[in-house]
């Protein structure tokens, strides 16, 4: 038998190495999607036409501000929230194949597929987003609160994005397909997205899709991103805690997403059979 | 000879409470394995025994649980019942140590579409803790091994079913494996990528790898296996040698073949074989007891009888019918009861 025959295994060392390998394979696959790439690089764009300027032309802020900036922040993480639709396809047409068997034989640490499948998702977003950021400055929105916060800015996108991206890959897990998957994850996004404060102010709505709308987590996420880049419109309402702490908020709740549904999507995985 | 399994548990456990390490264990021992999907009892109770070096053929037909085996040795499937051990590991309690030690082809293609085949074989290698450059080496090799080498480079998306069949084989023996586990190698392969799979399999048996694959195909088992396990309805109904289980079912018989159907000649030839003789078309064919005598005789017999006759020849059984005498003795054996749980 050659050199190769025993191979080592366990440990942390071996652990962190599955998931570099693993996030490599699915960077590979990811760059060799030119359509998904597109798809998700072309959404967001329409985004800022759609909604900077059919829409927006007709929208005017309470303070009068600047539509485009007020928009801006919240298509950053309306376009990081969509991502996580990409990871939930991608993960229940993974199970669907032989490739799981294939890697469940393997003597890998249990962990390493899902955690290249969410840390992979996140690095194939930053060229997403920096399309979004030349928007953005294309469009007249620019960080009004200086560069280090902006930068602070992203940094919570991208931390709120990896939180997502387990959320995206724990529906990948359940879903019985890809079809399935694409439907179950779609719903509560365009629900989560829309009735928040990611496009229009809260404010004007009806009563009680205003509470919700205050109280959606996305509506913190945006407004940390806001008061991190000096896109705000006035003081946020009273009685919100959330809105009133968005950076709070926005941490706290993507930490215990991954501390929740990460060990959750482990199992799932190692104890999935096709 | 034939081996029959009767009584499931009959048998007293030949497998040790400990672990064995020492590389004269047996590659695989399975003791009377159970797993049922609901009400359906994909296997009521498999035992079998591999030894080092040999390739053993677990042959069934669709339903008859030859994967359900294959998952459960290869870590995939808890057993509901019963225990296995691979290279010495309990695929239980030790599937870390068994996953280092096996290399598996399951039915489905299982290399990435959007890599090449070099790329596949790499993140395999790495997965197995090789490092990089040991396992770009050893996908070089494997590449070449398996006549892929021209295809290295492409994306695996572009490769033909022969092709991936062969590129999944090769993943599988990236970490220069103890134990490999075929399911249906060659099941949907024409006839072309078949015989190459096939000489594969046989190149890597002669460099001392233990195998067990799982086929429908009797020509397949007999090509390749040394042991042949016969499962049907998640029982094992006989095993042996190719050539015991034959000899086992198989008595030779003699047929004669006649130019023309001819009612009349067709009696007189048949009358001329004896009680058990049977005619089918223009032929009659008779058990053979004594082999090459009784051919021997029949020829002087015609001979006497003055009949022309277009053929006459010895014939053996063929695996099919072993397959289809003994899964039909198990078909006939479940409605007793067959296990002590009575699953069936």
């Amino acid at each position: 038998m050659s050199a190769a025959a025993v191979p080592t295994q366990g440990g942390l060392r071996a652990g962190l190495l599955d998931a570099y390998t693993a996030t490599r394979r699915f960077l590979i696959r990811g760059m060799r999607q030119p359509d998904v790439i597109f798809g998700s690089i072309l959404i967001p764009v329409i985004f800022v036409v759609l909604f900077g300027y059919v829409f927006g032309s007709s929208i005017r802020l309470p303070g009068g501000g600047n539509y485009r900036s007020y928009l801006m922040p919240g298509l950053f993480a309306m376009t990081i929230l969509f991502s996580s639709n990409n990871v939930a396809v991608a993960v229940a047409t993974d199970m669907s194949e032989g490739v799981v068997d294939r890697f469940r034989t393997l003597p890998i640490a249990r962990s390493a597929i899902v955690i290249g499948r969410s840390l992979s998702s996140l690095i194939l977003g930053i060229p997403v987003l920096a399309v979004m950021i030349v928007c953005g400055l294309a469009v007249g929105w620019h960080p009004e609160d200086g560069l280090g916060n902006a930068v602070l800015a992203f940094l919570l996108f991208e931390l709120f994005g990896f939180a997502i991206g387990w959320l995206g890959v724990l529906v990948g897990l359940l879903a019985g397909g890809a079809q399935a998957a694409d439907v179950i994850i779609s719903i509560p996004t365009f629900l989560l997205g829309f009735i928040s404060s990611v496009f229009v102010d809260p404010a004007l709505m009806p009563a009680w899709l205003r509470v919700i709308a205050y109280w959606n987590p996305m509506s913190a996420v945006v407004q940390a991103g806001r008061q991190l880049f000096g896109n705000t419109i006035g003081p946020p309402p009273a009685g919100v805690w959330s809105l009133d702490h968005p950076i709070v908020t926005t941490v706290g709740l993507a930490m215990i997403i991954i501390i929740v549904v990460a060990p959750i999507c482990v199992r799932l995985y190692s104890h999935s059979t096709r | 000879m034939i081996t029959p399994v009767d009584a499931p548990g009959g048998e007293p456990s030949t497998l040790p409470t400990g672990t064995l390490h020492a590389a004269t264990s047996p590659a695989i021992t399975a003791d009377h394995l159970a797993r049922s999907f609901g009400t359906v009892h994909a296997l009521v109770d498999v035992s079998l025994r591999v030894e080092r070096g040999t390739v053993c053929a677990l042959l069934g037909r669709n339903g008859a649980g030859k994967t359900t085996t294959v998952r459960i040795l290869t870590t995939l499937l808890p057993a509901d019942a019963g225990r296995a051990q691979v290279s010495g590991f309990d695929v239980a309690s030790q599937a870390p140590e068994v996953r280092t030690r096996i290399g598996v082809t399951g039915q489905t293609a299982t290399m990435d579409e959007l890599l090449t085949g070099a790329e596949n074989l790499e993140t395999i290698g790495r997965f197995c803790h090789l490092g990089a450059a040991v396992s770009g080496r050893r996908a070089t090799a494997l590449l070449e091994q398996f006549d892929l080498t021209a295809a290295a480079r492409q994306l695996v998306k572009h490769y033909s079913g022969g092709m991936r069949r062969r590129l999944d084989l090769a993943a599988s023996l990236i970490a220069d494996p103890e134990v490999l586990f075929l399911d249906e190698p060659t099941t949907g392969l024409d006839p072309v990528s078949r015989a190459e799979m096939w000489t594969s399999i046989r190149g890597l048996v002669a460099g001392g790898t233990t195998v067990l694959l799982t086929t429908q195909y009797l020509d397949e088992a007999d090509r390749l296996a040394d042991t042949i396990v016969v499962v049907d309805r998640g029982l094992v109904v006989a095993e042996g040698t190719p050539e015991q289980l034959k000899a086992s079912i198989g008595r030779p018989f003699v047929r004669v073949t006649l130019p023309e159907p001819d009612p009349a000649i067709l009696e007189k030839v048949r009358r001329l074989l004896g009680e058990e003789a049977e005619v089918s078309g223009r032929s009659v064919s008779a058990p053979a007891p004594h082999g090459l005598n009784t051919l021997e005789e029949v020829v002087e017999q015609l001979r006497g009888l003055g009949v022309a006759v277009h053929e006459v020849g010895l014939e053996h059984p063929s695996l099919d019918e072993v397959f289809s005498t003994v899964t039909d003795h198990s078909a006939h054996r479940v409605e007793q009861p067959v296990s002590p749980a009575g699953a069936a």
